[in-house]
């Protein structure tokens, strides 16, 4: 047993999202003035904690942290831990209640201690993002200073761009491996049969859900069958793998009692609406020279006669 | 069996962007002003149930983390409820769980969204399996177009009706102070729309918003001593369907079915369109509150299309459906369903303003997540019986 992707036990897949995040005033002010080399922090008026950064409220006691304090640049260290990344530390920045996490920047872990004096060091070019602050470096003769009042705060940053890329890597198990390495090496398309209803379960799968009880006998499948329900994409969107128009279409292949979900090809969106697909509508796979070992190895399905 | 009320609701204001404040700030707004509603502070809550969508919407794994600071929930118990556009109505029913078993006495129910950050169809396709049926998938929009299609042909959901739900919406959204899309459309202007998965229109969509509610619930004996109008929880359930189990027509949704069975059965409702003064129904899409009408027993399968054209699901009609303008006036997924209930509570107490159906005392509440599998049903009175 391997688990190279090349084989049908594991296939990959990518999860790509963009977002355009929102920091809220304080977070936002925080950043902004990362490029004047500000630290800005957040005085709860209630409980007399300050946070760094900035927060909108207070974790302590619930209140708004609507007093914005400038924080000294300098600190102690906390506590800290090595990575292949480079060393994390928690600081104490002078006059704040909550340790920051950040980067300490130094030669050697070794040179490292817990309550060891520490200053921020900053980044050539700001950005309007937390590595601004690039780190934080020894600084053994660093005095304790005191948080001040913040006065012509920069403007907030209001949005930041953010882009999640997951890769997972997904195990067939037996019946999708079985299933869809019939579908790649020999454009099989198979079923299994649940004992007790009698109906052709596609994908297949080890339990029937309507009677649960094991599944039994794989079933070949024909590559026709009826479009139970269609609609014609016009919308275009992130991650889209085929150019609107199109037709979206969920279809019971001919024997099975499950929906697949495909498309409809060879027509245009014109004749979509006008009802040249439409529930009860047969179709043929148009199978491609793709072998993925996926349902797009079928192209689309096209549209055939009730009786061919 | 202990009744439960609800005794504070709260709303942000919705937008399409809300750039001043943070996903957690936007949830903390909403749970102040139902704070400020129930006259009540942190400290006499007990629990709090977060309710948003997909994680993916956000981009923040396990945002209830980030709402304890928000809310000022530490060292209570909070827990996170997920599941799509039911998400607010499934978080509300664990709330319910939770003073029943006698684990709390109130609970805070906060539900929010803000999907102006995330990819929403792309985020939504993750919700299909990645072997069967993501990779086609068009969100939730190529499938509800795609079986409203067949609706169209056997139950005669036509695109013209679907559309008067639109007109309908719209204009009521109009006197609710929360809703953040306020313009008038007409049927020609929804039928003249551009398509986005046809049948699926432009203005048979709503809008997506930034925005939160929050809900207050506590015991019989309680509830009376927090507000003098509790608005009862007369029934609620959450039903579940497989989602590819055979022979599934998608026609209307067997779990909606379900659900709505037994709670009129809790609720002692024989005739819906009678005995609700008002419904607060979540359409994703205009073709969905029809296919709910027949769904929750507002008139016979098949019958959706002559219901809304009669009229009588307007404000003025005998079975008034979405006063607030529903998900048409503002739509943060993960809040919508919340939204529902606060505003049938609002309704049964008299407290919906401009866009209150006078005098009613009896609402109906539905929200759903996934795509067709997960329904609920709630029931809200202003008599606990």
């Amino acid at each position: 047993m391997t688990t190279t992707p090349e084989t049908m036990d594991f296939k990959n897949f990518q999860i790509a999202m963009p977002y355009t995040l929102t920091a809220g005033h304080a977070v936002g002010s925080f950043l902004a003035e990362l490029a004047h080399q500000r630290i800005i922090g957040a005085r709860c008026a209630k409980c007399d904690t300050v946070r760094v950064p900035a927060q909108d409220f207070c974790g302590d006691c619930g209140g708004e942290s609507n007093e914005f304090v400038v924080v000294p640049p300098t600190g102690t260290l906390t506590a800290w831990t090595v990575t292949d990344q480079g060393i994390i530390g928690l600081i104490a920045l002078d006059g704040t209640s909550v340790p920051l996490l950040h980067q300490v920047i130094t030669a050697t872990p070794s040179d490292l201690q817990v309550g060891m004096r520490v200053k921020a060091t900053w980044a050539a070019e700001p950005v309007g993002a937390m590595m601004d602050l690039a780190g934080f470096v020894s600084a053994p003769d660093a005095p304790v200073a005191q948080v001040e009042p913040a006065v012509d705060l920069s403007s907030p940053i209001e949005q930041l761009d953010y882009r999640m890329e997951l890769d997972y890597e997904h195990a067939y198990g037996h019946f999708y491996g079985t299933l869809f390495d019939g579908i790649k090496n020999s454009r099989r398309i198979r079923g299994v049969r649940c004992p007790s209803c009698r109906n052709v379960l596609l994908p297949p799968r080890p339990m029937c859900e309507a009677c649960y009880v094991p599944t039994g006998d794989w079933i070949d499948l024909p590559d026709t069958g009826i479009v139970q329900a269609c609609s014609v994409v016009h919308i275009e969107f992130v991650g889209q793998r085929i150019p609107p128009p199109y037709v979206y279409a969920e279809i019971v292949l001919e024997g099975s009692s499950t929906r697949l979900i495909h498309t409809v090809g060879g027509l245009s969106a014109e004749e979509a609406r006008s009802g040249a697909v439409r529930p009860g509508t047969r179709v043929k796979a148009v199978w491609s020279d793709r072998r993925t070992g996926g349902l797009s190895d079928i192209d689309y399905f096209e549209v055939v006669a009730d009786h061919e | 069996m202990t009744s439960i009320a609800i005794v504070g609701t709260g709303q942000t204001v919705h937008a399409r962007r809300r750039v001043d404040v943070s996903q957690a700030g936007l949830a903390r707004e909403a749970a102040i002003e139902a704070l400020n509603d129930a006259n009540l502070t942190m400290d006499d809550i007990d629990a709090v149930v977060v309710a948003s969508g997909p994680a993916m919407f956000g981009s923040v794994n396990q945002p209830e983390k980030w709402l304890v600071d928000a809310l000022g929930a530490r060292y209570k118990p909070v827990v996170r409820v997920t599941s799509g556009g039911g998400t607010g109505l499934a978080g509300a029913l664990q709330a319910i769980n939770q003073i029943k078993a006698g684990l709390a006495r109130r609970v805070l129910v906060v539900a929010y969204d803000k999907l102006s950050e995330g990819a929403l169809q792309a985020s939504i396709s993750t919700l299909y399996d990645p072997f069967w049926g993501r990779e086609f998938a068009v969100g939730i929009m190529g499938f509800s177009a795609a079986y409203w299609r067949a609706r169209m042909d056997r139950l005669g959901h036509t695109e013209e009706a679907a559309a008067m739900v639109a007109v309908k919406n719209r204009k009521n959204a109009m006197l609710n102070p929360k809703a953040h899309v306020k313009k008038e459309v007409t049927v020609e202007e929804v039928l003249a729309s551009k398509p986005l998965c046809w049948p699926i229109k432009v203005l048979d969509v709503p809008p997506i918003s930034d925005g939160a509610c929050a809900v207050i619930l506590a015991a019989e004996g309680d509830a009376e001593t927090i507000t003098n109008t509790p608005a009862w929880i007369r029934g609620m359930a959450y039903y579940a369907e497989a989602d590819n189990g055979p022979n599934r027509s998608m026609l209307q949704s067997e779990p909606l079915k379900t659900a709505a069975a037994r709670v009129y059965r809790n609720a002692g409702v024989t005739n819906p369109r009678r005995q609700f003064d008002v419904a607060e129904l979540q359409e994703p899409y205009t073709c969905f509150e029809l296919s709910y009408y027949e769904g929750l027993g507002l008139c016979a399968e098949g019958e959706a299309a002559e219901l809304i054209a009669s009229g009588a699901t307007q404000m003025t009609g005998d079975i008034p459906v979405n006063p607030s303008g529903g998900c048409m006036g503002a739509n943060p997924i993960g809040a919508t369903a919340l939204i529902r209930l606060a505003e049938a509570a609002m309704q049964v107490t008299g407290k919906a303003g401009a866009h209150q159906i006078k005098g009613a005392e009896l609402a109906l509440v539905q929200a759903g997540g996934g795509w067709a599998n997960l329904r609920g049903v709630a029931v809200v009175g202003s008599s606990k019986d």
